[in-house]
């Protein structure tokens, strides 16, 4: 950790090696149909963990966590981007020309990797709410306007699909 | 506070998840410095993440990871780390060759930073220095106002006609200070409604029983002095509204406030 903090470039070289495949991971089940901007992202995530190393406070938890957050946040920031929006239009025709097996495949390699596969075992409602809120960052307020339910139960929702994606974990 | 009930209800789950409110956030992190039981089961579920996500990791593209390094490479942090590493079996020469090429190379890294620093540093005062200029400006305009104000108000020589609301318009207000001598005519406004954009106010002096035009004025800013056209006469003042730039002749039944003056006829 201290290595990290001075900069040393080794220690950063293993931090790289030891976690990229993970944060690669949660990124591209955010970013789900553009490997390029996911490996942008990535690159991105890990500049930023470099120059912020400075403020990680371990207190308030594990390493791991805090880049988890950098990749997430980074992108969700991505997804809403402009550059993003512009290439899902450009995708849009070959879409809809390969329409059907091409969409159906990338559909089944997502829900395939990582957390999206623990959430398959979450009820629909659950899962739902855990998909806006985590993977496409939307704050309670807009899904419980979205969804037309009450705050307070898209708030218990969504901690008891954590709830129950903790004992998945274990 | 039952912590037991607090762990079980998900805010671990969501904090962690980086889905928490800043205020569920700030009493997460207040309650673990006071629970250790909270901090453990905080650790064990971001071990459990953490392992889950290492288990689906996903191989990112080869070229990313020299990205990365060249990136940092090319922006070195801030803080300059020397290795003090002394490598046996070199010969005098050589180390003292390389003593000198670290010299230099921290010495160009120095200048290149010392330089970084210093131009960051002029930015800085420039844009401070802007923005002191413009508060002094608008300072100097409001105390130039101020001046010119306190002028007209204490110049004995002025006439002051204090302009009440008609019917019309029972809260409207204003002063009207005229300096006979002089003729110069100024118009304080204390409570005048902001009116349409198509409209403005008017002020005129009774003359004989005749309106004489002293000028349109707007009031968007109360309390502003305004100077308004000369008038060698006047046996009272009144303001009306018109249409933007004034009229010819005041529509009297728009009357908003009226002073009469001392002048008799």
């Amino acid at each position: 950790m201290l290595a990290l903090k001075q900069r040393n470039d080794q220690a950063f070289s293993t931090l790289y090696d030891n976690y990229s495949g993970a944060l690669y991971s949660i990124i591209k089940q955010i970013i789900t149909d553009n490997a390029e901007l996911a490996s942008d992202v990535l690159q991105e995530v890990f500049i930023n963990i470099y120059r912020k190393i400075d403020t990680y406070d371990q207190t308030k938890g594990r390493l791991f966590t805090w880049m988890l957050n950098i990749a997430r946040n980074a992108s969700i920031d991505m997804l809403r981007s402009k550059s993003y929006q512009n290439s899902q239009k450009n995708q849009e025709l070959p879409d809809n020309v390969y329409k059907g097996t091409a969409n159906q495949s990338t559909q089944l390699n997502v829900d395939n990797i990582g957390l999206k596969k623990v959430l398959e075992k979450l009820k629909p409602e659950h899962r739902v709410l855990v998909e806006l809120a985590y993977f496409k960052g939307f704050t309670h307020e807009e899904i419980a306007e979205m969804m037309s339910i009450p705050l307070g139960t898209v708030k218990t929702r969504i901690r008891n699909a954590l709830l129950q994606l903790r004992e998945y974990l274990q | 506070m039952n912590i037991q009930a607090y762990i079980e209800s998900g805010i671990i789950e969501t904090y962690v998840l980086g889905l928490a409110s800043p205020s569920e956030s700030a009493e997460f992190e207040q309650l673990c410095a006071q629970y250790p039981e909270l901090v453990a089961a905080r650790r064990r579920f971001e071990e459990g993440l953490e392992k889950h996500a290492s288990t689906h990791a996903v191989q990112p593209p080869v070229g990313v990871k020299v990205k990365i390094l060249e990136a940092i490479a090319l922006n070195p942090p801030k803080i300059v780390t020397m290795q003090n590493e002394n490598k046996k079996g070199s010969s005098g020469f050589t180390s003292l060759l390389a003593a000198a090429c670290v010299l230099l190379v921290v010495g160009l890294v120095w200048m290149v930073y010392q330089s970084r620093e210093t131009k960051a540093q002029n930015a800085e005062l420039q844009r401070t220095n802007v923005a002191l200029n413009e508060r002094l400006n608008s300072t100097d305009s409001v105390l130039k106002q101020i001046i010119a104000e306190t002028s007209v108000v204490k110049d004995p020589n002025n006439i002051v006609v204090n302009m009440v609301g008609t019917k019309a318009a029972p809260q409207s207000s204003a002063n009207v200070y005229w300096d006979s001598t002089s003729t110069n005519v100024y118009l304080v406004v204390k409570n005048m409604p902001v009116l349409p954009n198509d409209q403005q106010y008017q002020l005129w002096a009774l003359i004989d029983g005749k309106p004489k035009d002293l000028g349109v004025f707007d009031a968007t800013k109360n309390k502003m002095i305004l100077k308004m056209k000369n008038t060698q006469k006047a046996q009272a003042f009144a303001i009306t509204i018109e249409k933007q730039g004034g009229s010819p002749s005041p529509t009297l039944q728009k009357m908003q406030s009226m002073g009469k003056t001392l002048q008799t006829q």
